[in-house]
């Protein structure tokens, strides 16, 4: 198993393969300009959560939408899930001011960063959310070995996805392939690129 | 009428976040809904019908009521001119 692509973003750089990105803003508004640089056609990327915004950017980076697919696999793994949605979707509910919205309750949920990223990628292969004490490059890779290891699935979209704010975020995602080149899919490796946020010289 | 369907259209760009988009960028008849409109699906609706409790003190408590309510910013704000409370 082979990572034939990786991306890192932080709320003030983005990393493609171990190239920079260059990215207008920080926080929510660099997610906005990856929206704008990589994406361009998809509204509903602003109706969307922090941390949905987060996985469709980081998806967006490492592969375009085509044909319908199920040989692609979806994992993601945080420590807060969509917590940051759900204390925004906390004060629609407040005795104060009870007026529930309707488009915050749909992001209270761990996976929908897996479905969303799915949908807008047409990739209809198993997907699975993790709710992890830290990031833990060996249980990603674990798990992500264990969905590779059906006859089905050839490559995953995998990785850390964590938001505890609208402006505080951190992904690594990496497409882990079956068949293609690059670097070995392991957690040595992973714990090395988690911590490449810059282009080395 | 005129101010209230232009702090309609303002109130339903923040509410669904419509980005990008202006008060001027949406037809007062172009359907809300389906092709050659704004394109919003059935989670925004639910938001509309939030908006309208929160704003105008309209319960919209018969659904079938709703598609005629919101089939153009037009029909929002006859609807909302005739039964706001607020």
């Amino acid at each position: 198993m082979r990572i034939a692509r990786w991306c890192r973003i932080t709320p003030s750089s983005v990393v493609v393969d171990g190239k920079a990105v260059s990215v207008e803003g920080t926080g929510s508004l660099l997610l906005k300009d990856l929206y704008r640089k990589f994406i361009g056609d998809y509204p509903k990327f602003f109706k969307m959560d922090t941390l949905c915004r987060l996985g469709v950017a980081g998806a967006a980076l490492l592969d375009s939408p085509g044909e319908p697919r199920e040989d692609r696999a979806v994992l993601i793994f945080s420590a807060s899930g969509p917590l940051c949605n759900d204390t925004h979707y906390q004060k629609t509910i407040s005795e104060e001011d009870y007026f529930p919205s309707p488009s915050l309750f749909v992001y209270t949920l761990a996976n929908i960063v897996t479905g969303e990223i799915s949908i807008r990628n047409h990739w209809k292969g198993d997907t699975s959310a993790f709710v992890i004490p830290g990031f833990d490059a060996g249980e990603i890779v674990a798990s992500t070995l264990s969905c590779l290891a059906d006859p089905v699935t050839r490559s995953a979209i995998c990785g850390w996805a964590e938001c505890s704010g609208d402006d505080s975020f951190d992904l690594l995602m990496v497409l882990a392939a079956r068949d293609e080149g690059g670097l070995p899919f392991d957690a040595e490796t992973l714990d090395y690129l988690y911590g490449r946020t810059y282009q080395e010289p | 009428m005129e101010e209230l369907i232009k702090n309609l259209k303002l109130q339903v760009i923040d509410a669904l976040n419509l980005e990008g988009m202006t008060p001027d960028d949406i037809d007062n008849d172009a359907p809300l809904f389906g092709d050659g409109g704004l394109g919003l699906d059935s989670i925004d609706v639910l938001e509309l019908i939030v908006l309208l409790e929160r704003n105008y003190g309209i319960k919209l408590s018969n659904p079938a009521q709703g598609k005629a309510v919101f089939a153009s910013i037009a029909t929002m704000a006859a609807y909302i001119a005739e039964n706001r409370k607020k």
